[in-house]
């Protein structure tokens, strides 16, 4: 009889133990979407982005905020911080600068953003965070071509 | 006479236009930090508006809560869909003042404490703050230093019973910009 439930009792704790291990890395780690591979879900003009958030942003906000887009258009410029590098589509002038989208490169994506000429096409793929009246801005983002 | 009093009056009005010099950065960083015995959480946003006015003191943040960076993907899912509800209410802002911009000689480089008072608003709900800080002036350049604690309870953030033990009341929040003269 006690042999039974010493046996019963141990198997509880092994199955336990197995669950917490899993909740503790499937759930509680889990890893960050890898926004390389992941689904884009619209892919549009830096341009018709930017009006689209201008002109209506509450609509706009629904739509592309925490999507995944790829957003084409000519690049403006690349700016490099000691933390990040950011592309830019500037799209009009604004009472603080450029105004446009503002794109924050994987790592593995800040030399080869910087390699790019200013005024050529490039279509980026990022994380979409919204509009903040002066941009839309887009993180984890990568070069699709 | 009354010429000489129209040129001082065109002069002192020319040199209040371009001291009326705004600095603005769109790269700012605000860091927050969460302390409890279960757990420490800090999430970093880099991609922060900010802009003030060197003449009026006028000092202006906006800050979208999904650029929110965790190093746990779960405690950003939390934190956009429960805590801040970053669907409903996208941007956080700041609008108010450096109350002392007269103590700030922007000609002159060096390190200047500041005193900051406005609107701090997130979610749906806007509190009155007065916090210290610092400005360094370097050039063209100044950079924006300031720490202060926000309670979770002012701003309508709740927080789940399941991980109520891991976030504190009272979160921790570093602004660190660096602002650069303005073209216009």
């Amino acid at each position: 009889m006690n042999k039974k439930w010493i046996l019963v009792l141990g198997s509880l704790t092994i199955v336990g133990i197995i669950a917490a291990i899993l909740i503790y890395v499937f759930v509680y780690n889990k890893p960050h979407p890898d926004y390389i591979k992941a689904k884009t879900d619209f892919s549009i003009s830096a341009t018709e982005l930017f009006v689209e958030f201008q002109s209506d942003t509450q609509a706009a906000n629904e739509k592309y905020n925490g999507k995944v887009l790829a957003v084409k258009g000519s690049l403006s410029s690349v700016e490099t911080t000691d933390m990040q590098t950011i592309a830019v589509f500037a799209i009009e002038e604004g009472l603080f600068g450029d105004e446009g989208i503002r794109m924050s490169m994987l790592t593995e994506y800040s030399d080869k953003v910087s390699q790019y000429t200013p005024g050529g096409e490039i279509t980026i793929k990022g994380y979409c965070s919204g509009y903040n009246e002066t941009d839309v801005i887009m993180e984890h983002c990568s070069i699709i071509e | 006479m009354k010429h000489l009093i129209t040129s001082i009056l065109l002069i002192s009005l020319t040199i209040t236009g371009v001291s009326a010099q705004k600095y603005i950065t769109k790269t700012g960083h605000i860091l927050f930090f969460s302390s409890t015995p279960m757990e420490d959480i800090e999430a970093h946003n880099r991609q922060v508006n900010a802009a003030l006015d060197a003449e009026t003191g006028e000092l202006v943040f906006r800050v979208l809560m999904k650029s929110f960076q965790f190093e746990k993907a779960l405690m950003q899912e939390h934190f956009n869909e429960n805590f801040v509800e970053s669907n409903k209410f996208p941007n956080s802002s700041f609008k108010g003042k450096i109350t002392n911009i007269k103590d700030v000689d922007f000609t002159k480089n060096g390190t200047y404490e500041v005193n900051i008072e406005g609107d701090l608003t997130i979610k749906d709900a806007t509190k009155r703050i007065n916090e210290k800080g610092t400005l360094e002036v370097n050039g063209d350049k100044v950079r924006g230093l300031s720490t202060f604690s926000v309670l979770v309870s002012d701003y309508n953030i709740k927080v789940p019973n399941t991980v109520a033990n891991n976030i504190a009341k009272s979160i921790r929040v570093d602004v660190d910009i660096n602002l650069e003269k303005s073209a216009k």
